[in-house]
């Protein structure tokens, strides 16, 4: 019987090779291109979703390491797309051309879930693995520190 | 500017756009395109559209390619200004590439908001006038007796409304009025305000789709590899092992297009998925001929760069008498500037969709010039400009990469290989070492300084690879015109020689976000620093000094506004508490005037023994008045982030010929934890607005290297200041 995965709550069949990595599962497979193609090689962070909640860099996992789990992309992360981080994004005008955001955003995410009160120190080490090439960091620590206050108030 | 209604023109029905209500198109005048360098004939062609439909809906065509600098958000922010709109009711969208409808779409040298503000007002303000005139004409009272807010005609008489819906088919039975008349600043709802990116909502959901995004029915995935060395051509290829792979469809040899923007030649691999290309690609066993510049070293390039200018070279312009006024110097003063290769390297690498079939060509391109993709497409393919259709997605970053449609040109002879719509995406591999790169170059300043510490004489050699150099070959040092903005500069000094010495070309240049200004910007504001020093003033005090000296009055509106960014950098910074700071903190100020724009900027940084810590960088800005503070100061903190790398570390190194570096690990931009604390200062002066794209680059470096020297006593002249390990 074929592998699945689960993604954004739906199960997919995986049909492909396994060495396959998820980002191309993803995105040319499925056709979920909120994931983005930065470098292949996990260094830049564009590619960023969560592995069972945790954040992972889709361009280098095979897409066979991932079945049976459960993958959030950008597209999944919210329901009406009201996550404190998307809303953090929007007040704080954080993106430019916005090709790396969903990766930020997805990072943040998961890290949010393990340190939901971070210091400005703890966000840079958490988010220095992601690279925005129009400069929107100032920006991105905001509206990180924002969201963690908005997430503490929803528990 | 003309402003037609074309509510009634043939080509609103040709070319789908929606039918009924009131179309405008604002056409720029000739004079101000051939300004830019965008002449076209005399004929009508709009740089952009506006839609009233008869449900109040707004759209607007943006001409100009969006790439994250805001532009589709600001232009037509204006326009709503005018129209007096209600914001949540205009929609934008991106103009597919059509000069004949939209006039030229280049979108570079920050020229957007300077050409096309007024303009997108004035469309604004007409529109509405027609709302106006339809709305009294149905009320049958005068125009004067009515005004426009928020979507809605009001008639003052008796306080009744029609909105813009129900005013829509009537108003483009109305004649374009012949003058408009602007707001005045205090009446701005949109201009000089922070509105929102348009788009911002679709980026953070994951929706906003790109070049590499592009998906349709039968859609096949392509890869490629380009020769290392430039000019260097294919010798050998074995692809049978590419072949045998699942998935891989064709290996096509894409053979140099002896054009600017044409490949640089390579092979493709196209397949059912954008992985077993790129796994394809690993498998092709090739032989390059690596041609003339496989011997080309940066290293060595550079050291002979530094002779070039530490000797005499090619007079490019002089006036007075500088042997004269070093004759008479009390103090002599000289230095020696460089700076390296540099990738644009945006997050989105080069992508595209082509699908060319036999009666068409249809083109899905991240692009920053939609009309070049067409030229390059219809010499390749032997058609037509025109018929070639383009679609301008939104870019991932370009930085001047995308002005250069390569990777379209690839597309499409992939495309025309299998029969199918093409999407090839690069490896950010390829991005890096087969690119267009920023110049490396050397400068020398000679400089004489009388007893009261006025700056009298100042010789200026610059050597680098000048843009001209992409459009032929045989160009071995830069122009002339290329070093105007040397002999130019505001600085008030009465002998000046310049002179060009020799670069010749071993690889691609191209346009890099600034252009010359990084390296002007540099040895201008740095040796501004070193003069000051060596006569025992402040920087700031030797600068106003040397503005104060030109007396020429056709500079005197840049020696003010030079003056006036750098008194508002210092202000706003510690520059006047500098003595105060830790031992090991140092400020430092530079100013740069480039593409219209006047910025200054003062960086704080710390220095612990060889690390360079930058804390806060306060940018003072003088674009005439600001479309959008929001999005403008974001182009200062985008400018704070790529000079920082710039400066510190990043470098293109070639050796035998081709680029060592490869992806982000050993070409290392900025990352979060090194963001400074970036705060932006507008002058507010009610000048017209210039644009801001690029200007914040040129005088980063400089600052930074003063504000070092301050902190350490070290003097950096080489950009980057500590090249990365390659």
């Amino acid at each position: 019987m074929a592998q699945t995965v689960n993604i954004n709550g739906k199960s997919y069949e995986i049909d492909v090779d396994g060495s396959m990595p998820l980002l191309w599962f993803l995105r040319d497979k499925l056709e979920l291109t909120g994931t983005k193609f930065g470098c292949g090689m996990a260094v830049c962070g564009a590619c960023t979703v969560h592995l069972d909640g945790q954040a992972t860099r889709s361009c280098v996992i095979p897409v066979s390491v991932v079945a049976g789990k459960s993958i959030t992309t950008i597209e999944g992360l919210s329901e009406n797309h009201d996550h404190p981080l998307q809303k953090a994004w929007l007040k704080n005008k954080v993106p430019q051309c916005g090709y790396c955001q969903a990766g930020q955003i997805m990072n943040a995410a998961s890290f949010l879930s393990q340190n939901p009160t971070p210091t400005p120190e703890e966000i840079d080490t958490a988010m220095q693995g992601n690279i925005c090439r129009c400069g929107t960091y100032q920006r991105i620590k905001v509206a990180i520190s924002e969201a963690a206050l908005e997430l503490g108030k929803e528990v | 500017m003309t402003i037609e209604n074309v509510s009634r023109r043939k080509f609103i029905k040709q070319s789908g756009m929606a039918v009924g209500g009131l179309w405008l198109g604002i056409a720029l005048p000739n004079v101000a395109m051939a300004k830019i360098g965008l002449a076209t004939e005399a004929v009508f062609n709009p740089n952009a559209f506006i839609h009233i439909a008869t449900n109040g809906d707004t759209l607007i065509y943006c001409g100009r390619c969006e790439m994250g600098q805001g532009i589709s958000t600001a232009l037509p922010s204006a326009v709503a200004d005018e129209l007096e709109a209600d914001w949540s009711r205009v929609s934008i969208k991106q103009a597919d590439g059509n000069e004949e409808l939209y006039g030229p779409q280049a979108t570079g040298g920050s020229a957007s908001i300077r050409v096309m503000y007024i303009p997108m007002r004035e469309a604004g303000a007409a529109a509405k006038a027609m709302l106006i005139a339809a709305a009294a004409k149905k009320w049958q009272v005068s125009a004067k007796d009515c005004y426009a807010d928020s979507h809605f005609v009001i008639n003052r008489t008796d306080n009744s409304k029609l909105s813009y819906g129900e005013l829509a088919s009537l108003a483009a039975d109305m004649p374009v009025p012949e003058n408009v008349e602007l707001k005045a600043k205090a009446d701005y709802k949109f201009i000089g305000k922070d509105l929102a990116r348009h788009n911002q909502g679709d980026i953070v959901n994951g929706k906003l789709t790109y070049g590499v995004d592009t998906k349709m029915p039968g859609l096949k995935y392509a890869a490629v590899v380009h020769c290392p060395v430039f000019e260097g051509k294919l010798k050998s290829l074995d692809k049978t092992a590419a072949l045998a792979m699942k998935g891989v469809e064709a290996v096509v040899e894409i053979p140099r297009m002896e054009v600017p923007f044409g490949s640089i030649g390579g092979v493709g691999v196209v397949a059912d998925n954008t992985w077993t290309a790129q796994q394809a690609i690993k498998k092709l066993v090739i032989e390059w001929d690596l041609g003339p510049n496989k011997n080309y070293d940066t290293k060595a390039y550079k050291a002979q760069l530094v002779k070039n200018v530490e000797s005499p070279a090619e007079k490019a312009a002089e006036r007075g008498d500088i042997e004269q006024a070093f004759a008479n110097a009390k103090h002599k003063i000289s230095a020696t500037y460089t700076g390296g290769h540099l990738s644009h390297s945006p997050m989105e690498p080069n992508a595209s969709v082509v699908w060319v079939q036999e009666n068409s060509c249809e083109v899905w391109a991240a692009t920053q010039s939609p009309a070049d993709i067409q030229k390059v497409l219809a010499q390749y393919l032997g058609r037509e400009p025109k018929d070639i259709l383009v679609h301008v997605t939104m870019a991932g970053g370009a930085f001047g990469r995308k002005f250069k449609c390569d990777y379209v040109q690839e597309a499409a002879a992939l495309s025309k290989a299998v029969n199918a719509p093409v999407q090839l995406t690069w490896s950010r591999e390829e991005d890096t070492r087969t690119g267009y790169y920023h110049s490396i170059n050397a400068q020398h300043i000679e400089a004489a300084i009388d007893e009261e510490g006025n700056v009298t004489a100042w010789l200026h050699r610059a050597a680098f690879m000048p843009i001209a150099s992409l459009f032929n070959g045989q160009v071995d040092r830069a122009p002339a015109t290329s070093l105007s903005d040397i002999f130019n500069h505001p600085f008030g000094i009465q002998n000046v020689r310049t002179e060009t010495g020799e670069a010749k070309r071993h690889t691609r240049i191209g346009w890099y976000r600034a252009v010359y200004a990084i390296f002007y910007g540099f040895a201008f504001g740095t040796f501004a620093d070193e003069m000051a020093n060596k006569v025992g003033k402040d920087t700031l005090t030797l600068l106003n000094n040397i503005y104060d000296n030109n007396k020429d009055p056709k500079q005197a509106i840049q020696v003010r506004r030079s003056k006036g960014a750098l008194a508002l950098a210092a202000e706003k910074s510690k520059w006047f508490s500098r003595d105060k700071l830790p031992e090991n903190q140092g400020i430092g100020i530079a100013v740069h005037y480039s593409f219209e724009t006047y910025v200054a900027m003062a960086v704080l940084v710390e220095v612990n023994g060889d690390d360079i810590k930058v804390l806060e960088v306060d940018c003072a800005v003088d674009c005439g008045q600001v479309l959008n503070v929001d999005s403008a100061t974001a182009q200062m903190e985008g400018a704070v982030v790529m000079a920082t790398a710039l400066s510190l570390r990043t470098e293109i190194v070639f050796r035998d010929g081709a680029v060592v570096n490869s992806n982000f690990h050993n070409y290392p931009v900025l990352r979060i934890n090194e963001m400074p604390k970036v705060r932006a200062h507008f002058i507010d002066n009610g000048d017209k607005p210039t644009g801001l794209g690029e200007p914040g680059l040129g005088p980063f470096p400089a600052a930074l290297s003063n504000a070092v020297f301050a902190a350490s006593g070290k003097r950096y002249r080489d950009l980057p200041f500590k090249p990365s390990t390659v």
